[in-house]
């Protein structure tokens, strides 16, 4: 009697499904195969030859790729672990200001706004070592200096993580606020009258709180995390002699400038497979501690 | 002419099955309350009647004409929610005419319907708010309004009360009641509350894990429960209720006090394990207790506990073992302790068979 | 006594940490847009200028230069304005129509491997765009829409589905569903139910995510910078490039043309950062 049709939750997906395949399935199984070919743009005819699991040999057995990937993740630690850090602190200053804090919460929301290439070239202006800002501040201080902001190696990676965490520590800022601000005040009551100290209220109260929040922050920015690319590719290219380059400045610079496809989309599927991997850690933990505060009431 | 019947009504979640085989008949104009504990699947039967739920098994029929695929629309119903769900976006009218201008009905019409509805439940001064801008009682009101507005053929009530405090409970109920007289329509009321029950059905359906255990009127459910479930969910107290051995004419409650056994019970074999139920009502001491004609049996009980309630006091004693409560009229204060004469009346106790727990009656 | 008034001098300390904190902090997020900003409105001479100038002076040449177009050596604006306009309000409506959709599904629906669908969807949106603009280059150019509004269009509306679709699951959860069923008992269809109750209680929610959609949108550059080449294509983010030659920059007008992307976005932000953060919040806790 009843038609045999497509569930209604399907029919409603169907158009994201689709979309999505389109756009980023079907090219990602079309770079999936390159992978596996010497494929050159400039050689079309290269893409029919097989060569097997090749170029992730190669990749894998050259010492610039494995200095980016681990630079990569070594940058991605530190730059979300401080991201999270200042974020922390400046929800936690934000929520004890009496005054103005629309306005100041609005003035968090700004880096969000900007588009990371602004960011690159914002701060490589700032950064500059002849006309930027910072070096002029220093040499009207009197320190007769023009640091090599972004041409020294140690420098240059200072300056990209400054720049990073100026676009992105918002998020976490702005989550986390929301989260105090969401927090029920009488646990903190009963602590105080409990006697706890104010670092161990904040210790086994606020942050247990806090740490769904906490983890939707990771999972968004865990998201884009590639963005980085187009601020390190502004800033410095991956230079000074390849003293700053991640995975993914190289993968552009593989591809587009020497033109190995192949190879760029070998270690393109390197890095899709770290952001995934950073995405499902951090999605997992949000369900954990999502689930954990569902008991908590 | 809108009954409403359910035959063998199934409902499956997968593998659960939260209603087994429903029988219902309900006539028009009746007002017929599903009651029963959390989970028994009240609501479920009445989402299905609305077609909120599709049907696993068995038919639904209102007016006489199946329903089981159509959906809420084509039925001619309407409900009120426990939590109201009023449109937030929409103003008191707007929420009160949205079916009338859904079904787009001409503008004088949806008016007229509106004013009366208003009228109706005093809603005259809340008109041109919003749902937020208004207190429980109001919601609530509001919600009963949109439902009477389009005159359907049945309503559809989930626990309308229940998130009401005691005092506006009371007199929403009475509310209600008015409500059914004044339009007469079939009205499926869905609660937990016996109280609810009791006082607003002209019919009630107890359920229990998806079973329709006991249908009847109030006074039937109360005064000739099937089981020892009926027994102690319908009635407040709960009935008290004492395991005993039947041995000739009487049981023996624990194997120490031994009572005569009612007329009115029915077959029961020497030896047989039962329950000896009483409400409260029924045990009184002497000297304070409502003039009871029939049999009676008296024994004295020494008090444990009071809970002075006015016109009557509760008392807490304890027979054979089992504490049970007893009530007296007229009260004078009692000390905790203290030994008073009772009388049982046994033409209104009930024996139930220890094993089923189904009543064992004449 | 002693103990009370050391109390309070400690809280003065405090406050005034607290109070010093916070500036610097604002000083910092403030003063790299600012500096974007005046530079914007300094003349070359004076941003280039050894040591350094202070107090600085007002020009508009670089908005003259800027606005007039491509004839006297300046960057085509207008076309990029437009195209990036186009492309991101184009992407924006279809990503929210889509993403409403399986937001709804997602909200109001239950079914085998929920959770499964939700984050194999969310992975789509983790693909960085450098590695995922490699391989599309290539199908969009075999498919001929390479360098078109259409073709930047499609990318972003895939790239913005997974989000969109995360914020209007969190939206739509938070309206009962009781709401819609009474809507249907009051006589709507579903899909009536959807438009005049559900969408209606949603939409600035909606709008939200909207405006997310447009900022991602608005400020994308990986794909961007591959997928078009020409004038009628290409977006400010790209279109920034044009200001840099071999070894220079003209960073004045580069900073105008950075003004001109910051002050619409600013704007759409203001509008919505309220419900932006609780979208963000109850599409993750209310799980
Ligand atoms: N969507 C569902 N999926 C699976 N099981 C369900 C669903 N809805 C209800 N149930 C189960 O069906 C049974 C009956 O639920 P129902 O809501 O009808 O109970 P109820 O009698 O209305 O209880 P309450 O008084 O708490 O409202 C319960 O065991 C419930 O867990
Ligand atoms: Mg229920």
């Amino acid at each position: 009697m009843t038609r045999r049709r497509l569930p209604e939750w399907f029919v409603l997906l169907l158009p994201a499904i689709i979309v999505i395949a389109a756009v980023v399935l079907i090219p990602l199984l079309f770079s999936l195969y390159s992978s596996f070919t010497p494929y050159k743009l400039t050689r079309p005819s290269t893409l029919w030859k097989w060569v097997g699991t090749y170029n992730y040999e190669k990749i894998l057995s050259d010492a610039k790729f494995w200095a980016a990937f681990g630079r990569t993740v070594l940058f991605l630690t530190i730059v979300l672990n401080l991201e999270l850090l200042f974020g922390l602190g400046i929800a936690l200053m934000m929520n004890k200001v009496t005054w103005g804090q629309r306005t100041l919460r609005t003035i968090l929301m700004f880096p969000m706004m900007f588009s990371p290439i602004l960011v690159g070239f914002q701060f490589k202006f700032i950064f500059n070592d002849n006309i930027g800002l910072v070096n002029n501040v220093l040499q009207s201080m009197g320190f007769n200096v023009a640091l090599p902001w972004l041409v020294d190696a140690k420098l240059a990676m200072f300056s990209i993580m400054f720049a990073e965490i100026w676009m992105s520590t918002s998020v976490f800022a702005i989550l986390i606020l929301a989260g105090l601000f969401a927090m029920p005040r009488d646990p903190l009551e009963a602590a105080k009258v409990d006697g706890c100290t104010p670092w161990q209220s904040f210790r086994h109260i606020t942050l247990p709180f806090l740490m769904p929040f906490i983890y939707i922050a990771m999972t968004i920015r865990s998201l884009d995390v590639a963005r980085a690319y187009d601020i390190v590719q502004i800033m410095t290219g991956g230079g000074p002699a390849r003293r700053t380059e991640l995975l993914w400045t190289l993968m552009s610079r593989t591809g587009y400038v020497d033109a190995r496809m192949g190879l760029a989309n070998a270690m393109g599927y390197v890095s899709i497979l770290l952001s995934i991997l950073f995405t499902i850690y951090f999605f997992r933990k949000l369900s954990a501690a999502r689930a954990e505060l569902g008991m908590a009431g | 002419m809108t009954e409403v019947t359910l035959s063998k009504v199934v409902k499956k979640y997968g593998a659960l099955q939260a209603v087994h085989g429903i029988d219902l008949d309900i006539k028009d104009g009746e007002f017929v309350v599903l009651v029963g504990p959390s989970g028994c699947g009240k609501s479920t039967t009445l989402r299905m009647i609305a077609g909120l739920e599709d049907i696993s098994g068995g038919e639904v029929a209102i007016g006489g004409r199946v329903v089981n695929d159509l959906p809420p629309r084509e039925r001619n119903i309407s409900m009120v929610f426990q939590n109201y769900a009023l449109y937030p976006h929409m103003t008191v009218r707007e929420n009160l005419g949205f079916s009338l201008k859904i079904a787009k009905r001409p503008e004088q019409e949806i008016v007229k319907a509106v004013d009366e509805a208003a009228g109706i439940l005093g809603l005259d001064e809340l008109m041109d708010r919003k749902p937020a801008a208004l207190s429980g009682g109001q919601r609530q009101r509001v919600a009963m309004g949109r439902a009477i507005v389009r005159h359907p053929d049945v309503f559809l009530f989930d626990e309308p009360l229940s998130n009401l405090d005691a005092k506006l409970r009371t007199q929403m109920r009475v509310e209600i009641k008015k409500l059914h007289q004044k339009v007469e329509s079939t009205i499926i009321y869905v609660t937990h509350d016996q109280v609810e029950a009791m006082t607003l059905a002209d019919r009630i359906v107890l359920m229990r894990d998806g079973h329709i255990v006991q249908v009847g009127t109030p006074l039937e459910l109360f005064n000739k429960p099937v089981d020892t479930f009926v027994a102690t969910f319908i009635g407040s107290p709960p009935m008290n209720l004492v395991d005993g051995v039947v041995q000739g004419d009487s049981i023996v409650l624990n194997g120490s006090v031994s009572v005569p056994l009612p007329v009115s019970a029915g077959k029961l074999t020497n030896g047989q394990a039962v329950k000896f139920g009483f409400r409260a009502d029924n045990l009184m001491p002497i000297g304070h207790a409502v003039e009871e004609e029939g049999a009676a049996h008296e024994v004295d009980l020494s008090v444990t506990l009071t809970e002075p309630l006015g016109t009557e006091t509760l008392l807490y004693t304890n027979m054979a073992g089992v504490e049970v409560q007893a009530k007296m009229f007229n009260p004078r204060p009692v000390a905790p302790g203290e030994q008073l004469h009772f009388r049982l009346t046994l033409d209104k106790c009930h024996v139930f068979d220890a094993k089923s727990g189904q009543a064992v009656r004449g | 006594m002693d103990r009370n008034q050391s109390h309070r001098n400690r809280r003065r300390v405090l406050k005034t940490l607290h109070f010093t904190a916070l500036f610097l902090t604002m000083m910092i997020i403030c003063i790299p847009g600012l500096w974007i900003v005046l530079n914007s409105f300094r003349p070359t001479v004076e941003i280039m200028a050894k040591p350094p100038v202070w107090v600085p002076s007002f020009t508009l040449d670089h908005y003259r230069a800027m606005f007039a177009g491509a004839g006297e050596g300046g960057v085509p604006v207008f076309s990029y304005f437009r195209n990036s306009l186009i492309v991101s309000v184009t992407s924006t409506l279809i990503a929210i129509l889509i993403g409403m959709s399986g937001g709804y599904a997602f909200a109001r629906y239950r079914f085998k491997g929920k959770n499964g669908y939700f984050v194999g969807l969310m992975l789509f949106r983790a693909v960085p765009g450098v590695a995922l603009s490699l391989p599309l280059f290539i199908v969009f150019a075999k498919v001929g829409i390479i360098d078109t509004h259409f073709g930047l269009i499609l990318a972003y509306v895939a790239m913005n589905v997974p989000f969109t679709i995360w914020l209007t699951d969190g939206f739509f959860r938070q309206i009962p569903k009781e709401l819609h069923e009474a809507a249907e008992i009051d006589g709507c269809t579903r899909w009536q139910a959807f438009w005049q109750v559900e969408f209606p209680v949603a939409r600035s929610g909606v709008a939200s995510a909207a405006i997310f959609a447009f900022l991602t949108s608005w400020n994308e550059f990986a794909l961007a910078s591959q997928l078009t080449r020409s004038v009628g294509s290409k977006t400010m983010p790209v279109g920034l490039l044009d200001f840099t030659a071999e070894f220079t920059i003209n960073w004045g007008g580069m900073c105008a043309l950075a003004v001109l992307m910051i002050v619409p976005a600013l704007i759409l932000t203001f509008i919505v950062q309220k419900h932006l953060i609780a979208g963000l919040t109850f599409g993750g806790v209310k799980g």
